[in-house]
């Protein structure tokens, strides 16, 4: 048996589906842009990577995340040729922040919002009559998570076909406190940069098709999952290593056998140093071999969302050849020196491995290894 | 597959134990205290809902044998911390932060923020801060899902345990009453408390000399009620049935079996429902209940319902 990758769909400030999306990143297209959704008074930082989607601009509505959501399970049966009725195929969604922008938009401006939309399961029953909906709150290793236990579900004969999704709107709280963090607001996201500044978010949703045997996208060999059980928001270098070494075990390959990495890269000084240095312990003599790249220069920091979405990006990678690369960086830090970082244009050769990482707040660590289809 | 609860623990008003669960509750139940369970070290910034979940999978791991605070520290945890996983059940879990933060953006601008709202304001904080505090590295997933989200942590714990992704889960079921939640919920008042289940397979508490207190049966999740006892009492007959929430006294379903509903006078339970319906399952099989017990969450104005069938410990199905 294999879990294959029936049907993928996407959408972020770059694309508003899976080929835009990749065929931006590939051209280094990517950018944040002035806050639109948000007052900008009341934030020393303005640039956001959002999905400007408002029907009055600057006046923001509740209900977006799942907007998106409901748009990329769309986009994802119809490209794996599903009719739009889920009836009981599980779909499991991963989200940083649910629906909490319309929490604050209820608060504080009094928009209607009843409390059963917090979750995403009201919606994709009306929407595609789904009935077995799950929605994980697993900060910015979300989608990788579903897509752990979406494929438990598989291998165990509990499904032959599973949905699985991440989503995330921004919200004033999360991007308030990151700018109340950062001694100087990022003009840009520079992951791996002597010189990055932090991170900026965004919005974005990405959905796959997971099924038993059948897709052309490419094959999951697995995802790792687990916890550092360290520290509330700093990562952990031996939660990550083993994280790392789970996936790889799970799929029954070696580092030597990976092609291409998505880091998950979010330009922040702590996450980028810590990453680069777990890649480094576990990969070890073959650390120079695989091609390394990340999406968040170009799409902003897309929380529960970023695992899906750089999955997709390593399938479309390992199909075609060409990988995106990281922009804005200049001057590369230490700790990756000696790796084939993709940096400022894209790359090309052919590739057959490829591994997605994840990791959030809380040291909620994913990692996913994809093959290319045969 | 039937799994084994090895552990319960509540943090309840009134420190009601799992028997209290089946009766009504006591009128003023005091609110939980956790620094005078858990002592004031490490509860601070954590919010409300933290700090019950923090109380509840403290007393579960103890019953549980998996947590001894007598021990050096490096020692509490008697088995590999990453045997271990967390997975909790919480809708309104963190809602007074964001809409503190949110208020406090809007009127005085984000310098005003303080940074240890920060990981308060990502959903997750419940789940890996019991991590944190037990050393917990196995899985760690957060259910925000609704009515039924009690019932689908317990099913979700359940897949982890057979697909071998863990040995051990704790199960937290979790939601805060304050003022904002009242609001978003429209309801006079919400539970305040936690309720907390520790799974295991069944051999692998035999063969560690644990008794279970109750089994976790068959999980099915429907888009109503009515379908959802068709399918499990096609497998079983109960004879108690825990109702969700917001039920009432409507008799088409199951007409002659017992009916307890454990939200009853608690307020809200939403999230927590599923595991205090654990708990209380564990609670009518310590008093000499007959099973299976039907738990039920989610009723037809919801999304789905979701049900599972409790077994008296060691009996099986």
């Amino acid at each position: 048996m294999s879990l294959r990758i029936a049907g993928i769909g996407a959408m972020a400030s770059v694309g508003h589906d899976a080929a835009e999306v990749f065929e931006n990143l590939c051209a280094g297209r990517g950018a944040p842009n002035v806050l639109r959704g948000f007052d900008r008074s009341w934030f020393t930082a303005d640039q956001l990577f959002e999905i400007d989607d408002r029907p009055v601009p600057g006046a923001d509505v509740p209900g977006r995340a799942t907007a998106f959501l409901l748009d990329v399970v769309g986009q994802a049966l119809a490209d794996a040729g599903l009719p739009a009725q889920l009836d009981d195929i599980p779909v499991l969604v991963g989200t940083g922040l649910r629906e909490l922008r319309s929490v604050e938009l209820w608060w504080r401006e009094s928009a209607k919002f009843p409390v059963d939309r917090l979750h995403f399961g009201t919606a994709l029953r009306e929407r595609f009559g789904a009935v077995d909906t799950h929605t994980f709150a697993n900060a910015c290793s979300a989608s990788l998570y579903a897509l752990a236990l979406g494929a438990d579900l598989i291998r165990m004969d509990e499904a032959d076909t599973v949905i699985v999704a991440g989503v995330d709107s921004v919200t004033t709280s999360m991007y308030g406190l990151a700018d109340r963090f950062q001694p100087s607001p990022p003009d840009r996201v520079r992951p791996f940069d002597r010189n990055r500044k932090g991170t900026i978010l965004g919005d974005g949703a990405a959905a796959v098709v997971l099924r038993r045997d059948t897709g052309r996208h490419g094959v999951l060999r697995s995802v790792g999952i687990n916890c550092d059980a360290r520290h509330p928001t700093a990562p952990d270098r031996n939660g990550i290593t083993s994280a790392m070494r789970l996936a790889h075990e799970l799929a029954g390959v070696r580092p030597r056998d990976i092609d291409l990495v998505l880091l998950h890269g979010t330009g922040t000084p702590l996450n980028d140093e810590v990453e680069a240095r777990a890649f480094g312990e576990v990969f070890g003599a073959d650390a120079g071999r695989p091609l390394l790249t990340g999406i968040k220069s170009m799409t902003g920091h897309t929380s529960g969302s970023a695992g899906v979405l750089s999955l997709i990006v390593a399938l479309r990678a390992l199909a075609t050849g060409t990988v995106p690369p990281i922009t804005a960086v200049d001057d590369p830090i230490d700790e990756v020196a000696g790796y084939r970082m993709v940096l400022g244009t894209a790359a090309s050769e052919p590739l057959s491995m490829a591994q997605v990482n994840g990791f959030g707040f809380g040291g909620v660590n994913a990692v996913a290894v994809v093959e290319a289809a045969r | 597959m039937n799994l084994a609860i090895t552990g319960v623990g509540l943090a309840l008003p009134g420190d009601a134990s799992i028997t209290d669960l089946l009766g009504p509750v006591m009128a003023r139940a005091c609110a939980v205290d956790p620094a005078s369970r858990l002592g004031r070290k490490g509860l601070r910034f954590k919010d409300r809902a933290t700090q019950l979940g923090l109380c509840a999978a403290d007393e579960a791991l103890r019953a549980a044998g998996l947590w001894n605070p007598d021990l050096a520290p490096d020692e509490r945890l008697t088995v590999p911390g990453e045997s271990v996983a967390v997975v909790v059940s919480s809708n309104l879990g963190n809602i007074d932060t964001v809409c503190r933060v949110a208020q406090t953006i809007g009127e005085e601008g984000s310098r005003s923020l303080s940074p240890m709202d920060t990981p308060n304001a990502s959903s997750n904080i419940l789940a890996s801060d019991v991590a944190i505090r037990f050393g917990l590295r196995g899985p760690n997933l957060m259910v925000c899902n609704g009515a039924t989200s009690g019932l689908d942590a317990v099913h979700w714990a359940s897949t982890m345990l057979r697909s071998g992704r863990a040995e051990y889960v704790v199960v937290l079921g979790v939601e805060p009453d304050n003022e904002m939640v009242r609001q978003l919920t429209d309801t006079g008042r919400v539970l305040d408390g936690a309720a907390a289940v520790v799974l295991e397979v069944p051999e692998h508490a035999k063969s560690r000399g644990v008794t279970a207190c109750a089994e976790v049966g068959r999980y099915v999740r429907t888009a109503g009620m009515a379908e959802c006892v068709d399918r499990l009492t096609s497998v079983d007959t109960p004879h108690v049935w825990f109702t969700p929430e917001g039920t009432g006294k409507r008799p088409e379903a199951l007409a002659g079996t017992m009916r307890l509903d454990i939200a009853g006078r608690r307020g809200l339970c939403y999230g927590a429902l599923g595991v205090l319906q654990c708990a209380a399952a564990a609670g009518w099989f310590a008093q000499g209940g007959d099973g299976p017990v039907l738990a039920l969450a989610g009723n037809d104005s919801d999304d789905a319902t979701a049900g599972v069938l409790l077994y008296a410990g060691a009996t099986g199905d």
